[in-house]
Parts: C-alpha cells; structure tokens; sequence
C-alpha cells in the first residue's frame, strides 16, 4: 500500500492540510470557548439487492463532509456542511462559535498536532469496497439459493450485500489530530415459509469490519441463508407466547439485547451527568447477582462495534461496567467527561458529520459464568427460552423491553413447542437481582445490529451466555 | 483544484444529470436533488446545551439500461464525482439481472397547486435564532414551575427548509420548497427508583399552527404526572382504549401491511384480500397527499406521480394497496403517489374520525385500560401479530383509578380491525400517520 489511511482522507477528498485546520481551529475559538473540533469523514457504501430469484438493483453511494463543533463549559455550539472549501468551512466554524455570546476576539493558539495511528484492529485480506462486483454478486446468489433450496416451504427470499468504507479524520484544539479507516460490511438474508394458510419469515445474517475473506474462513453465506430458511419453517410449527409471569432462559449470543437495554444504555455517562438515569447516585453499588459481570469492549478485531478511535479521535478501552454485579465504570464521551472530571474511555461516538457526538456502547456482554447450559435448562420446570430477537428499548426509568421473534417452552427442563413472537419486559434494577445463573457459553450474537439513540445510527453487537431470570413477564395471548 | 468548485444551481445540476446519463447510455433516468438549512436548539435546565445551524445538498438518482437498473446517492457534490458514480452506476446495471417491470412512471404533463397545497411557510426563515432559543427556554421553564417535575430531559425547538428537485428523462422537471418546525420537551417525575417520564411535541409547517409553549408544557407535564406510582396488574383479556398517539402507530404497522411492495414479497398478512372485509364497518381508512398544510402533503412523489386521495379501507373493506410504479406493475394495479425513495411511503395516511367521544369510550368500560404508551419492537407483518411493552391507565367502572406499568399487549392486527368496535371523533393530525381514539373489545395484558 502506497498510501496511509490518513493520507487518503487528507488529500483524495478535502484540500485541508494541518495548517488550514489549526486556522479553523481558531477561528472557531475566536469568541472564546474551551476546545474546538473538527471532524471530517469521507464514506463510500455499496449495496446489491437480490429478490424473486434475479438481482434487483445495485446502488453505490458517498458520504462526504464536515462538522465543527465548539465547546464552552456545558454548551455545545456545532455546524457542518457538505462543502469541504476553505470559504465555507470557515464560515460553519462561526456559525459554531456564536455558542458563546462573547464578542471579544481571542488570539489564536499555537497548535502542535500529535497523535498516532493506532495499529489497526481490522486489517482485512480482500476489502470489499475493492473487490470486483460480481464477487460480491456470487456470494449474494450463495446465500438466496441456500434459502430457497432449504425446503419447498420456502416462498420468497430477498438477500441484501452492503459495504462500506468510512475514512474519518479528527483534529481539535488541544493538538489531537488522529484518522482512521473502518470498513464496515454486513450480508442478511429474509426468508418467507408458507404452508396453507401460515406465512413466518426468517432472518440471519453476519458481517463486520472484515473483508470478503470472512465468508470463506469465517461464516459462509451459505450458512447466512439456511439460518434464515430454518427459522422461518421453525415457526411455522410456532404457538403463541404463554403470558405472565415465568423463568425465563436466555439462549446464548444475541441475548446480549438484555444486557445492552438493560444496563449498556443506563451507563453511558450523558445520563448519569444528567441524573435522569435510575443509576446516576448508584455508582459503586450492588445493582445485580455477584455472577454478573459486564464489559463493554470497542477493541475487539474484526467486530462490529470496534473502532481504532472513536469518533472524537480518542483511542478505546475495554471499560467494566458492573463488577460481581456492582456498577463501577461508565461509557464516556468527551463532554461528559469533561464535566464529570472523568477519565476518557473512547465511547464518543456520531452517526456521521451532521452529528454531535455522545456517549455510545461498542461491543457490549455479559462475562461467562459457572454453569454448564443444560445444567441451566434442567433447573426449570415451566418456563420460557427466548431463542432469537428483533431487537429492544429501554427509558431512563430503566424499564425496559425486548422482542423475542423465536423462542421455546421449557417443560420439564427441556425444549418443546417452538414459540413466535413475544416481548419480555421488565424494570431493570428488578432483573439485574434475577439473573440467577450464568452460563459458561458466552457467543457473540450477529454481526448485524445497529442502536439508535436521540436518532442517530451507530453500528453495536453484543454478546451473552446461557441466563437464567427467576422471574419475568413474557407478554402473549391468553 | 476543489475550490474551483462548480456549483450548478439545483435545477442545472438535476437536468445536467438527466442529460449526461441518456448521453452515457441509459435507456432512462430520475434525479433528486435536495438542498436543506437545519437549525436546531436544545435547552436543559434553562441553559443552552446545544446548538446547531448547517446547510447541506444531497443528490440521488436511478437508471436503467435493458431493463436493469442501478442507482447511486452522494452528499459529495463535485461534478467530476457525480459523473463518475453515473458511469459506475452504467456499468453495475450491466451486472443486474433484466426485470421488466421496471421504468419510469408515464407522466401527462402535469401542473401542481402548490399555493393551494401550503407547504412552505415563508416567515419561517425570519425568525430570529434569539427568539428560537426564547421558546425552547420558556417551554421548559413553563414545565419545570410544575413542582412535581423533578428532573427534564430539555426543550428542543427546531426548523428545517428543504427544497427539492426531481427531473427525469421524459422530460419532468419540477421543485418545491417545504418548511417544518418542531418544538417539544421531555420530563421526568418521582424519586430515583421509581421514575416516570413523559414528552410532548408539536411539529407543523406552519411556525403559526405551532401548538403554544403553555400548551406543549401542560401536556408533557399531564402524561409525566398520570402516570406515578403505577401498579402491576394480573394478566387477562380485557377491552382496551388507544389514545390518538397509539393508534397513530397501530396505523403505522397497517401501512407496512398494505404496502404494494410488502404484497408482492408477500411479506404482509394481507396478502390476496384486496376488496374483502378485512374490519369492522367503522374503519375508514385513507391516504391522502393533498391536504393543505399537513406534513405528508406533496405535490408529487419521488417518481414524480402527482400526489392523491386514495381510499385504502372503507366500511371495512380493503380497497387499495398503496404502491409505487414498480409495486404497482408486478401487482397489476395504478401507482398510488406513494413512491418514497426507493420504496413506498404514507402521505397522511389516517383513520377518519367516528363518532363516539374519547370521554364516553372511557365511561363504557366497565373493567379496560387506557393505552398511553408503549415500549419495544414486536410488529410482524407477515402474521399481523402485535406484542409490545405497555404503559396505561387502569379503568373500572368508567372511571380512571390508577396507572399501571410494566405489562405488555399482545395481539393480531387482523382480529385488532375486526374488535375495533369504537372509533373517537378526536382526530388531529399531528404527524402523516395520524387516527383518533378507537376501542379494541379484547385484548391480551400480560403482567403478573
């Protein structure tokens, strides 16, 4: 590779060299805020569509601009444009500045940029955006024809490719000039079961900041398409949800939705800063079971969630967030931080250039604990196993909800009838004390799931072993 | 060198598009072309958290060559990049399978009546960002004299301009302008464990049809307030009441239902039950782009197919799929106006407003619940089934005793129409999917 990753953000897609920024910089000082920042990103998505056996359509898409924001004490004044031009940049980096009502003109700083490249937690073989289409078209036929071929039942398929290269770059006031390359890359597959009357659909999928290699040696789009067909024939032979109060058994993987709804949303800093989270006074408390432990982890290779900085140029830690189920970390962004007198923990995170950032989770799970899985599964009586979801919200109450799309009784401490559609809610301070065994097959549930917060968009996965809650609502029909 | 920039006005740059994409070799394109100003104002706690300002322009388009399509969208406004996603887009087209049903809608010439329509408010942009900041701060400050409020999740006022521009090769090239604004906050009330939160907003095209500061802080306060030290309650099947802003989402899960291209990936429980019962004779349901001021209203949509009033359920009976010209040739039919990007969207797609009081739906329950909001995803539209986290208020004999939280309400959108036995004459327009009060004869409460 001729090129460094920074370079390419530099100079392939804005006319910005170190010294223009440190001008912006200041310009956006010049009433006389604390810190100053611009971030410039430069994206490029693809898109194959495959439906009713023939690829649909194509699309292929670019992202491209600025934000400036400018911080003074808890206010944040903030422009972004789409026109990289030095006129127009300097014009947003006011508008940025009017935050602060001074009208006295500051001196510029001195700024001496540093900040290294992080060595890169996604090194990929073969990058999607680079690799010939028709590649990418195969690999989207291998999944549609494994769906469709899975069993006659299955009626319609529609299989979607997308990836994505996203080159940020993050200079501010406090000499912090760092970039990053992230590619991004996600194959999903529907597939529709009917038989008489019934139609079920199913899903899967996989993906993250990998390269094509990954459906070689990791997860084949073969597999991606069964999954889905598997499903959607599984809940042909579905009943209804029971309703009330039941144990209820978390299938290991995407179960981590419970710990992201639950607890993730709960830790990040801006509500407890706010103190409109339930565990704002409750740091260094025991919330949960002393077997729950949760991290949220932006460093690991290849997933989903992982970032080599976030997207205020800081680099990323591991952070704890409950420790033998008491709470002792939270998920920082810069501003928080600040306000808290907090150490940073790289979890500043915006949809892109037309956003603030706040603090986001990453990769978020529970830890692995002690029990062997059936062990789990025997300790119940009657009870409910939620198997795959669509997904979850919570409030600041700490209520909160998921939607389980399959799932099976427990009778007698063994799987029987498969069950469709059922939400689980419950109050988290309650659950926490309820999870009462913890299994020791934590897995990763798939690389496809994306959380919004205050309507941004940002790419999370999170993981899980084998729960069991002692207690829970499951919503169904009586 | 990039500060040459050539910056085209939005129509030049839509029909310079048009004509490089026929040059290069499509058979046919469509341009979009979008041009927006944003401002935005968040306060908490009577301080300014933050504040926005920003313009930005978008462009997207779709062609096709032999039946094959491919499309492309870019915030990057270079001519020199446009031009070179166009010729990407020419040769991936050639990668794409051939799908006859696809092509541009056949357009008459058409002339559109946007003073009639009033999507643009031009006072808008002359309102001072000091006098912005001055409703957000009193909005909240009005909330928070209430002292049972005890913490805000802020006040937000924002506006927004957009102006598009859609040309195609058959020679459409029209534009309009849209204004919105939005102003709203959010509370908190109760003690640390047992919080309760509740919000309210308004958002118009009109600055002047803006509900007030007063009464945007009355209600966030109202739906905060009513719903402190709530019960749980067993589960069991009761009748149930859906406030205005719970049937708005129950007519939003109908869209995705009836949507021409959910119907042709049978993707929808209401498959093959065109012109059926598929409710009670009460529900009429419709979509209707025309309404002056409303925010679904347009004069076009995105295929440039004018805007319309289509009758979706009527006493009950389904009578049309809304689609967009693709959805519309694989399911035999005529494009309804509804095409929203590269599917289908609602303009203001609403349930007409029945008879009964809100007041007197409340007074005919005996043992129900009022539904006041609702937590979680559980839609499925391949069987209609309904599960989602509830939050309401508990009836007995006609009047209301306690909230009650932590339940959840299950159910099937197909026997929701056919138990909808009660339909409110409050219907108020406050988003494009938008329905009065209705009361469900059953429904499953799962809690306890």
């Amino acid at each position: 590779m001729s090129k460094t990753p920074q370079s390419l953000a530099f100079q392939d897609h804005f006319d910005l060299s170190p010294a223009v920024l440190r001008k912006i910089l200041n310009v956006a000082l010049s009433r006389g805020a604390d810190f100053s920042e611009i971030f410039l990103e430069y994206k490029t998505f693809h898109f194959i569509k495959m439906e009713e056996d023939i690829i649909k359509e194509t699309s292929e898409s670019i992202g491209l601009g600025v934000g400036i924001r400018v911080i003074s004490g808890g206010k944040t004044g903030y422009g972004y444009s789409n026109d990289p031009s030095f006129e127009k940049l300097k014009k947003t980096a006011l508008t940025a500045a009017a935050i602060v009502s001074e009208t006295q003109t500051h001196q510029g700083r001195e700024l001496g940029f540093s900040g290294t490249y992080q060595p890169g937690l996604y090194p990929v073989l073969k990058p999607a955006h680079q690799e010939p289409l028709q590649d990418k078209i195969q690999l989207v036929k291998q999944a549609y024809f494994a769906a469709q071929d899975f069993d006659p039942r299955i009626n319609k398929v529609r299989v979607g490719l997308t990836d994505q290269v996203q080159y940020t770059l993050v200079a501010n006031s406090e000499g912090l000039l760092r970039a990053d390359t992230k590619p991004l890359v996600k194959l999903v597959c529907f597939a529709i079961a009917e038989s008489g009357k019934e139609r079920e659909a199913g899903y899967s999928g996989g993906g993250g900041r990998v390269g094509l290699e990954y459906f070689d040696d990791t997860l084949s789009p073969d597999t991606i398409g069964r999954d889905a067909a598997q499903e959607a024939i599984h809940l042909l032979a579905a009943v209804q949800p029971p309703a009330g109060e039941m144990p209820v058994v978390l299938a290991p993987g995407h179960s981590g939705v419970l710990i992201h709804e639950a607890v993730g949303h709960l830790l990040e800093a801006d509500f407890t800063r706010k103190k409109t989270s339930v565990f704002w006074d409750k740091m260094g408390t025991k919330v949960g079971n002393e077997q729950v432990y949760i991290y949220d982890d932006p460093t690991l290779p290849h997933y989903r969630g992982s970032y080599n900085m976030d997207d205020e140029g800081t680099v990323p830690q591991k952070t704890a967030l409950i420790h033998s189920g008491k709470i002792v970390g939270l998920l920082q962004d810069r501003l928080s931080a600040r306000l808290m007198s907090s150490q940073l923990t790289g979890h500043g995170r915006r949809q892109d250039f037309s956003c603030i950032p706040i603090p986001r989770m990453s990769n978020t799970y529970i830890d692995r604990g002690e029990y062997a899985p059936e062990e789990i599964l025997k300790s119940v009586k009657r009870g409910f196993y939620a198997l795959h979801y669509q997904g979850g919200q919570v409030e600041d109450s700490g209520k909160f909800t998921f939607s389980v799309r399959a799932g099976y009784l427990i009778e007698d401490g063994r799987l029987t009838s498969p069950v469709k559609q059922a939400t689980l809610i419950g109050s988290n301070l309650d659950i926490l004390q309820k999870i009462c065994m913890v299994g020791s097959d934590l897995e990763f549930g798939l690389q496809t799931g994306t959380c919004g917060k205050e309507g941004q968009h940002a790419p999370v996965s999170d993981g899980c072993p084998t729960l069991k809650i002692s207690k829970m609502t499951v919503g169904g029909q009586n | 060198m990039s500060t040459a920039h050539k910056r085209l006005s939005l129509l030049d740059l839509a029909e310079h598009m048009v004509a490089y994409g026929i040059k290069k070799g499509a058979d046919e394109i469509e341009v979009t072309v979008q041009e927006g100003s944003e401002f935005s104002v968040d306060v908490r706690l009577g301080e300014i958290e933050n504040l926005i300002e920003a313009g930005s322009r978008y462009i997207s388009f779709r062609l096709n060559k032999d039946n094959k399509v491919a499309s492309a969208t870019s915030s990057d406004m270079e001519l020199e990049t446009l031009e070179r996603l166009l010729e990407h887009a020419l040769t991936r087209a050639t990668l794409a399978n051939p799908d006859p049903f696809v092509g541009l809608p056949k357009l008459g010439s058409s002339t559109f009546e946007l003073e009639t329509l009033q999507l643009y408010d031009p006072s808008v942009s002359e309102i001072s960002s000091e006098s912005k900041i001055a409703l957000a701060h009193q909005t909240e400050a009005l909330a928070l004299a209430v002292k049972e409020i005890s913490n805000s999740h802020g006040a937000s006022f924002e506006t927004r301009e957009i102006r598009s521009v859609l040309a195609n090769s058959n020679g459409f090239l029209h534009s309009y302008p849209e204004t919105f604004c939005l102003l709203g906050v959010g509370l908190q009330a109760g003690d640390t464990n047992n919080l309760v939160e509740g919000y309210w907003s308004s958002g118009k095209r009109f600055f002047q049809d803006l509900e007030s500061p007063e009464e945007i802080a009355h209600n966030a306060v109202q739906r905060t307030l009513r719903q402190l030290n709530p019960r749980k309650i067993p589960t069991q099947n009761i009748p149930v009441v859906f406030e205005p802003e719970m049937t708005s989402w129950l007519l939003g899960f109908l869209f995705s239902c009836i949507s021409g291209v959910s119907i042709y990936n049978h993707a929808s429980f209401l498959v093959d039950r065109m012109g059926t019962q598929i409710g009670n004779k009460l529900i009429h349901v419709v979509d209707d782009g025309l309404l002056p001021r409303k925010l679904g209203s347009a004069p076009f949509d995105s295929e440039g197919v004018p805007c319309r009033q289509t009758e979706v359920i009527t006493d009950g009976i389904l009578k049309n799929y809304l689609c967009n010209t693709y959805a519309a040739k694989k399911l035999d039919l005529k494009s309804t106006g509804n095409a929203a990007g590269s599917g289908v969207g609602p303009s203001n797609f609403f349930l007409k407003a029945g008879d009964s009081s809100p007041q007197a739906m409340i007074k005919s329950l005996d043992k129900g619940m009022i539904l006041t909001r609702v937590l979680g995803h559980g839609l499925n539209p391949i069987t209609g089934d309904i599960s989602r986290g509830a939050f309401g208020l508990w009836v007995e004999k006609g009047e209301i005793v306690y909230p009650v939280s932590e339940m959840t309400i299950s159910g099937n959108l197909g026997t929701v129409l056919n138990t909808m036995d009660m339909v409110g004459d409050d219907l108020i327009f406050r988003s494009s999917i938008s329905g009065p009060s209705i009361r469900i004869a059953e429904l499953t409460l799962a809690g306890t």
